[in-house]
């Protein structure tokens, strides 16, 4: 971010940057010293995941009758308000939601919705206004605008291949493939597995060494307080600590981006779900506790969402692909209500949910109180979402 | 990766002769690569530059007349006219039909280095590139003896001023370090006594030659033979030495195929060429036909030529800007006409380190975004080395138009083997499951925008450090 430039300008307005003080100067020319900046954490489940097994309408008698192989029961369900209930592995979401920290909207998605997850994660991504087919991401515009220098931790994107959505003009985001590589220099030469070719080695070794960025990330770890929560052994629970580390070390990064896999269920939805939602359950909480104790969460608002919801209608032992579905918004301080009404099962579109609260209104939603950001200029043309801030 | 793809990087610099491979076999394409004529015409840039001994002096009395400032422009005029010829060649390794000459070429414009920052005349320069072209499948021995005596090499090596009585060693001592039998083959007398034999060749008109009153011509012993030996006859005694053909037959395996061949196959391609008198045609053809056959891909790193053109092809960038190319390659440490010491660019691992990587891979992203490659910063030690110059900033004067070749018909698995097969000499599981999640399966690559889809995947491709190997 450009940080220095605005105070300097503030300087400007304020009777030219000549007068301005010299601790402010240099104040503005440290890069970390502002605790207290606002970032995103996104959590994308990849594969489109059942909304409606998520966040249950369980006090929906039709609810059962369209899934009566995949239906949980009202037992099981964990309670939340307004005749909906979480599944039984979110418990922490619940618990995330009693403490008035989580958020859900309901029935996301946009018009004429794509069932391809390839297509549908790509206008999730690139968030076009009729659909158009763009080639950076929304969060690469947003960080185009914002940064007026190249910068290339604006954005840290942990998998292992580029992101389209923080994919701009500029390069202002990185690929991290490995977050344990960053643990020490000298381990991570250790690390890499021979291959018979030495030439290949050699080029993997430079290319391991060198993610531009890096020695800021480094310097985030260094600095960053060891953490009182300990984290599940997932990936997604080790990606998402690694990005505590690099919030408390002060990195300054606008946007973080993770993903999950592994919600495409069309079949044996049920113990797979489970599993999958355990994983994001445990990893995301421990998160949470952890930015909590540290008094970060109102610094930082989590998103999860998924490209597409699934067919309300089972289909034996999973569902196929659909539409609408929840998105969660925790911390950041979101005013933790359930915003939207519930998915009506009984007004469908070719057996899939209508959508009722369009994605780009929940992203000019954040862009707007979350990074202050006018998001027209990056060609949302929705209005921004209320209540979620 | 195709192996005809394989082989066009590895005698061109593009996979552009691939489908020429295929079509008419390696042995063909050899043969039409050594019946390509060179360009023997004097490029317009030169045409200003002065050429003979006379012109050089006029234009030197002229700027010792004039103002300071008069000489600065003339300065800056030798030095876009460098530039221009950086470009001229590029253009000619980019667009040849049959790019080996060009490229074997480059192999002997890093083998008898003569740098335009020491020579200071470009047409010297021009007629060393020259000599390379046209010897450039011709003999070893008639290439070193007539490189030896041209203008470039003799002031780039200080022969003009090893004199009787005053000698110069520069040349003497690496006609045999560097140009031929290399270190352990000779002693600290051979080089001592060489110079004499060298004292007085100095500038002439087209070529060097001996001054009369500079040469020593008293008897001394050359490699165990004695006489007053000149420099055509020096180098006979040298090409008598039973180590000469390895050395620059290391080199061209290194060159073209292996960072390190092994010295078995340095000794039997090497005594091949001594069989065939160091005529360098039999001996490519040898190396490149028993080569083909075996299974050595991904032996190579590229230079930063064989990655800059090979992308800008696949990317079918049609009239790319060869001095923007030459930068590029300046920042990457193939600054051409300009080596960084007499020794030549080393190849092999040192054309990687940490930030030539990142350079590349930032070069890729701009292309791909359609952004020319633009003035590139010098390349700092810290790890923040991308410099803002290098990023384009909307200037509409250095946006690209890419397109990327692929098969509209393919659905997503048959596009990624397309690509793969074009661009990373091999894959594995974990490559495919990437390429996959950019690709997924139900990729629909009719739809309107599936250009960017599988441009994304070539980008990220080419970011693999599999890519940065032939």
């Amino acid at each position: 971010m450009d940080r220095r430039k605005f105070l300097t300008l503030t300087g400007t307005f304020t009777g030219g940057s000549l007068l301005l003080p010299d601790f402010l100067y240099s104040f503005g020319s440290q890069k970390n010293l502002i605790v207290g900046e606002q970032c995103i954490v996104f959590v994308q489940l990849n594969g489109g995941n059942d909304g409606l097994n998520t966040f249950i309408p369980f006090e929906d008698a039709l609810y059962y009758d369209v899934r009566p192989k995949i239906a949980l029961s009202k037992t099981e369900v964990l309670n939340s308000a307004k005749g909906m209930a979480f599944h039984p592995a979110l418990k922490g979401f619940a618990s995330m939601q009693q403490s008035g920290d989580l958020s859900v909207i309901q029935n996301v998605g946009y018009p004429n919705p794509v069932r391809s997850h390839f297509r549908s994660q790509e206008i999730w991504q690139t968030a076009p206004t009729h659909q158009e087919y763009l080639s950076d991401g929304w969060l690469g515009r947003y960080l185009d605008l914002q940064c007026k220098e190249h910068q290339p931790t604006a954005g840290i994107n942990i998998d292992t291949i580029d992101n389209l959505a923080l994919k701009g003009e500029e390069p202002n985001s990185i690929t991290v493939k490995d977050p344990d590589r960053f643990k020490t220099k000298s381990k991570a030469e250790n690390d890499g597995q021979l291959s018979k070719n030495p030439q290949l080695d050699f080029v993997r070794k430079v290319a391991n060494s060198v993610v531009e960025g890096s020695d800021d990330i480094q310097k985030a770890l260094a600095k960053s307080a060891p953490s009182d929560v300990v984290y599940p052994k997932t990936g997604l629970a080790k990606n998402l600590e690694w990005i505590s580390k690099l919030i408390k070390g002060n990195l300054n990064s606008k946007v973080y981006y993770t993903s999950l896999g592994g919600f495409d269920t069309h079949d044996n939805q049920l113990s797979i779900h489970k599993n999958k939602l355990t994983e994001l359950n445990d990893a995301v909480f421990s998160f949470y506790e952890d930015l909590k104790k540290s008094q970060q969460l109102q610094n930082v608002t989590i998103v999860v969402f998924s490209e597409f919801g699934r067919r309300v209608k089972d289909n034996g032992r999973g569902t196929d692909h659909g539409t609408a579905a929840p998105m969660f918004v925790i911390g950041g301080n979101n005013r933790g209500k359930i915003i939207g009404n519930n998915p009506n099962l009984s007004d469908l579109d070719n057996g899939d949910l209508k959508h009722e609260i369009d994605f780009r209104s929940v992203y000019a939603s954040i862009l707007k109180n979350k990074l202050d950001f006018d998001f027209t200029k990056i060609g949302i043309q929705n209005k921004a979402l209320e209540g979620l801030f | 990766m195709d192996k005809n793809t394989l082989w066009s990087l590895r005698l061109g610099y593009s996979a552009k002769q691939a489908k020429t491979i295929e079509k008419i076999g390696l042995k063909k394409f050899l043969e039409q690569s050594f019946a390509t004529k060179f360009d023997s015409k004097i490029p317009d840039f030169l045409e200003d530059s002065p050429k003979s001994i006379k012109e050089l002096q006029k234009a030197k009395k002229a700027l010792m007349s004039e103002n300071p400032e008069a000489k600065k422009e003339l300065l800056k005029k030798e030095i876009q006219t460098s530039a221009e010829m950086r470009a001229w060649w590029i253009d000619k390794m980019n667009q040849d039909e049959f790019p080996l000459r060009e490229k074997m070429t480059c192999f002997w414009h890093n083998h008898y280095v003569s740098t335009f920052q020491k020579v200071k005349v470009n047409y010297w320069v021009f007629q060393h590139n020259q000599i390379l072209r046209e010897n450039a499948f011709g003999n070893y021995k008639t290439l070193t003896k007539k490189i030896i005596q041209s203008n470039a090499m003799v002031r780039y090596l200080d022969n003009v001023d090893n004199r009787k009585g005053k000698l110069n060693e520069n040349l003497s001592r690496e006609l045999l370090e560097l140009f031929t039998l290399g270190i352990g083959n000779y002693s600290e007398d051979d080089i001592k006594n060489g110079a004499k034999g060298l004292a007085g060749l100095g500038v002439g008109e087209e070529n060097a030659v001996y001054r009369r009153i500079f040469e020593d011509n008293d008897n001394f012993v050359y490699l165990g033979k004695k006489g007053n030996f000149k420099i055509d006859e020096m180098i006979d005694i040298i090409f008598e030495q039973p180590n000469i053909p390895y050395l620059i037959t290391r080199k061209i395996l290194k060159w073209f195929i292996y960072d390190n061949p092994k010295e078995e196959l340095v000794r039997y391609y090497g005594d091949y060429f001594k069989k065939m008198n160091f005529e360098i045609q039999p001996l490519l053809t040898k190396i490149f036909t028993e080569e083909f056959a075996k299974n050595n891909a991904g032996s190579k790193i590229k230079n930063p030529l064989e990655y800059a053109l090979q992308l800008m092809n696949e990317l079918n960038i049609e009239n790319p800007n060869e001095k923007l190319i030459a930068r590029f390659l300046k920042d990457q440490g193939m600054d051409l006409f300009n080596q960084p010491n007499v020794k030549g660019w080393d190849g092999g691992n040192s054309w990687l380190t940490s930030q030539v990587f990142l350079q590349r891979n930032n070069i890729a992203d701009l292309l791909c975004n359609g952004k020319n490659l633009t003035r590139a910063k010098k390349i700092n030690n810290d790890n923040s080395m991308m410099s803002d110059d290098l990023m384009t900033r909307q200037n509409p004067n250095l946006q690209l138009k890419v397109k990327l070749d692929w098969n509209k018909e393919g659905n997503n698995k048959e596009i990624i083997g397309e690509l793969k097969n074009r661009l990373l000499f091999q894959t594995d599981e974990a490559d495919q499951q990437d390429f996959e999640k950019i690709l997924k399966y139900d990729f629909d690559s009719k739809s309107e925008g599936s250009d960017n889809a599988v441009l994304r995947l070539f980008n990220f491709m080419v970011k693999t450090p599999e890519f940065q190997l032939i």
